[in-house]
């Protein structure tokens, strides 16, 4: 070092360069005056309560509020819709709810929509589960091998995730009806057609199949990140080891991608157990109540009925809320023995 | 235990050659280290060699057999990996006895050697462990213990001691030497750190841009270097390189086509007072060791050079000193850089 070199001055504010700079710089300008006139009205110990406030307010109005809201309904009966003019009926209407000669049968029930939605969820999320998480699996395992244009098929199969579930349903909708897309291919093959949405079985499997080919992407691409977490020196020493490929996936590939695959497995059960829109739009519930949904349940006893039962409803989905409350701790739960067996 | 053949091992990635023409044989029980500079192609020649990387041209023969088409799994070597590449989830007795479990050994053969390779390298209190809850040390030798359960034909070692810290490196590296000696396998070792070159290996392979600019004994690559780069490469600090003919170099006989002078600072003295100085150096920075000093600075006309000297190196930044070269340790290099009269 020379001692005739000026030593650089430490700029005491980044200089903001050129118009777009200086734009930016005004504008948080204006920010200065009234959080300067907060600040001072609050002092500085309650400034962190501030900035939270807004976000808090928004959600308490539209989350804690309308479940304080359902709480006062599922407890209060009548058709009125002012809680002050709901008369209390106590716990009612989960007692009708669970109104059942046999529950293993929902024709017995008082409310047998309810069950037969709960058996319909059951079932669809279930078979859903093994669908998607099989499917998403294979997905990301074939993604993840160096293919020709690999960047195109990931943005293939994660494209249906961006469609609104609205628009997936009306999709399969064209394809899969009486006078269908897929019907039309039948026919012009030399076969019958096949009433796919009209057929029981039909409508659930196609309900399925159309689930899990809307939100695979997104599961696809949680599996497809932890894949490509695991480091590939990994493999490259079990191939030193002669580790054949299906015990390279046994052995190393499945337990390695576990975490993720907790994480894929609850995200499929908690968002089976909501699944309602895609589904309605499809099937309506129908045919009959073949694949009537809970939530579906809930709505059309609060609002599509000619009698607009609130306090069922409100029954119902505390229920739902409480099971869905509880896979979501069973989640946390493994998602924190992971990482802290990862930590070990 | 296995020989190596190589012969012209081509290896390019699109218009990239990243090895030109590599031949090399590896005798059954030696150590041969692979040294040179990053991007030399020194990992990628032991990758090849472990069926990691498939070559572009060229035969890869261990013991005679042609293993060029063979898969990594079907040749018979084991690998220890820079970042060791251990089996995080698997504990240490899992990690070493995984490649025997491949060959479907019976299970109590499988667990005598575990416990011989682990009792070697003192892993046996960690064998329940997985390898998060172990050292960088602990996690090298469980590397080292699962290539060396496998009786492997070769063992490649890549980089392995890079990640330790100095005082680590220092240690593994006795270690490894005295391992070779144990087992006395055929091994293959990639370093860019010339001491762990000069130290661990029978032969040292130097290459450069994709070839080998030198094979031979440690010794023999710093007495005899072939060519400028290996002369300049082995041994630290550098040789000294001087343009033939330039003024410091006026009291030495060049040989004929000679175009670069070189001598290392152990080979270059400051001349005592009343001693005839060879050139002289203006003195830029001293270095104290303890047991040796460098001087570093320039020669008269500005080459800049350094001198290896005693303890007591009194001299300071701006002095100028004598120096003498030793005239049985000099070299001289041609216009092709290849070293004069070897």
């Amino acid at each position: 070092m020379s001692s005739t070199q000026a030593p650089t001055q430490a700029a005491p504010k980044p200089a903001r360069e050129g118009l777009g700079g200086r734009v930016v710089a005004a504008a948080l300008g204006l920010f200065d005056a009234p959080m300067a006139w907060l600040q001072r009205a609050l002092g500085l110990g309650a400034m962190p309560y501030a900035f939270l406030a807004p976000n808090v307010l928004f959600f308490g109005v539209f989350v804690f509020l309308p479940i304080a809201i359902n709480l006062v309904y599922a407890v209060t009966g009548g058709v009125n819709i002012y809680p002050s003019q709901r008369p209390f009926v106590g716990a009612d209407h989960f007692r009708a709810l669970g109104d059942c000669a046999s529950f293993l049968d929902p024709a017995t029930c008082r409310e047998d929509h309810f069950w037969r939605g709960v058996r319909n969820t059951l079932v669809f999320t279930f078979f859903q589960m093994i669908a998607m998480v099989g499917s998403a699996l294979v997905t990301a395992l074939v993604l993840n091998r160096r293919i020709v244009a690999r960047g195109f098929f990931r943005a293939v199969f994660f494209f249906p995730v961006l469609l609104s579930p609205v628009v997936v349903a009306l999709i399969w909708k064209w394809i899969l009806q009486r006078d269908g897309l897929l019907n039309a291919a039948l026919v012009a093959a030399g076969g019958e057609k096949i009433l796919f949405l009209v057929e029981p079985t039909w409508a659930m499997a196609w309900a399925i199949f159309v689930s899990v080919w809307a939100h695979m992407g997104f599961y696809t691409l949680i599996l497809l990140a932890g894949l490509q977490a695991i480091p590939a020196d990994i493999y490259e020493a079990a191939e030193m080891d002669g580790t054949p490929p299906t015990r390279v996936f046994w052995r190393l590939t499945l337990p390695l991608l576990w975490p993720n695959l907790v994480v894929v497995l609850v995200l499929v059960l908690i968002r089976g157990v909501q699944t309602f829109d895609e589904v309605f739009v499809l099937t309506g519930g129908g045919p009959g109540t073949a694949t009537l949904m809970v939530v579906q349940y809930i709505y059309e006893t609060a609002f599509a009925n000619p009698v607009q039962n609130f306090g069922l409803a409100g029954a119902a989905s505390i229920l739902l809320g409480a099971l869905l409350f509880a896979l979501t701790m069973l989640q946390l739960a493994l998602a924190r023995g992971k990482s802290k067996e990862a930590r070990a | 235990m296995a020989s190596l053949t190589l012969r012209e091992v081509t290896k390019a990635y699109g218009a990239t050659q990243i090895l030109k023409g590599i031949d090399l044989e590896v005798a059954d029980g030696e150590f041969v280290v692979f040294v040179g500079p990053s991007g030399c192609g020194k990992s990628t020649l032991l990758r090849a060699i472990a069926g990691l990387e498939r070559v572009t041209s060229g035969r890869i023969a261990i013991d005679g057999r042609d293993v060029t088409q063979e898969r990594a799994s079907e040749r018979g070597l084991a690998m220890v990996f820079q970042s060791y590449a251990l089996y995080p989830h698997m504990s240490v007795y899992r990690n070493i006895a995984f490649a025997l479990e491949n060959l479907r050994m019976p299970r109590e053969e499988i667990d005598a050697r575990v416990r011989r390779a682990a009792k070697m390298l003192r892993l046996e209190p960690y064998l329940d462990r997985k390898p998060g809850a172990l050292s960088g040390g602990q996690r090298q030798r469980v590397a080292i213990g699962r290539a060396v359960v496998r009786d492997p034909k070769i063992f490649l070692f890549d980089e392995p001691l890079s990640n330790l810290d100095a005082e680590l490196r220092v240690a593994t590296r006795k270690e490894l030497a005295a391992l070779h000696a144990e087992i006395g396998g055929t091994i293959i070792y990639v370093t860019h750190d010339q001491v762990e070159a000069m130290t661990l290996a029978d032969r040292i392979v130097v290459l450069q841009a994709g070839k080998v600019e030198q094979i031979g004994a440690p010794l023999d690559l710093y007495n005899r270097p072939a060519n400028r780069f290996v002369a300049g490469f082995i041994g630290s600090p550098k040789m000294n390189f001087l343009a033939a003919g330039s003024a410091p170099l006026a009291a030495l006989a060049a040989p004929a086509g000679a175009r670069t002078f070189g001598v290392r600072p152990e080979h270059a003295m400051i001349a005592r007072d009343g001693e005839a100085a060879d050139a002289r150096l203006s003195v830029d920075i001293v270095e104290r060791l303890g047991g040796e000093s460098y001087a570093y600075g320039a020669l008269q006309d500005g080459a800049p050079f350094c001198v290896r000297a005693g303890d007591a190196l009194a001299a300071r930044r701006g002095d100028s000193i004598g120096v003498r070269f030793d005239r049985a340790r000099l070299h001289w290099f041609g216009e092709d850089d290849l070293a004069l009269g070897a």
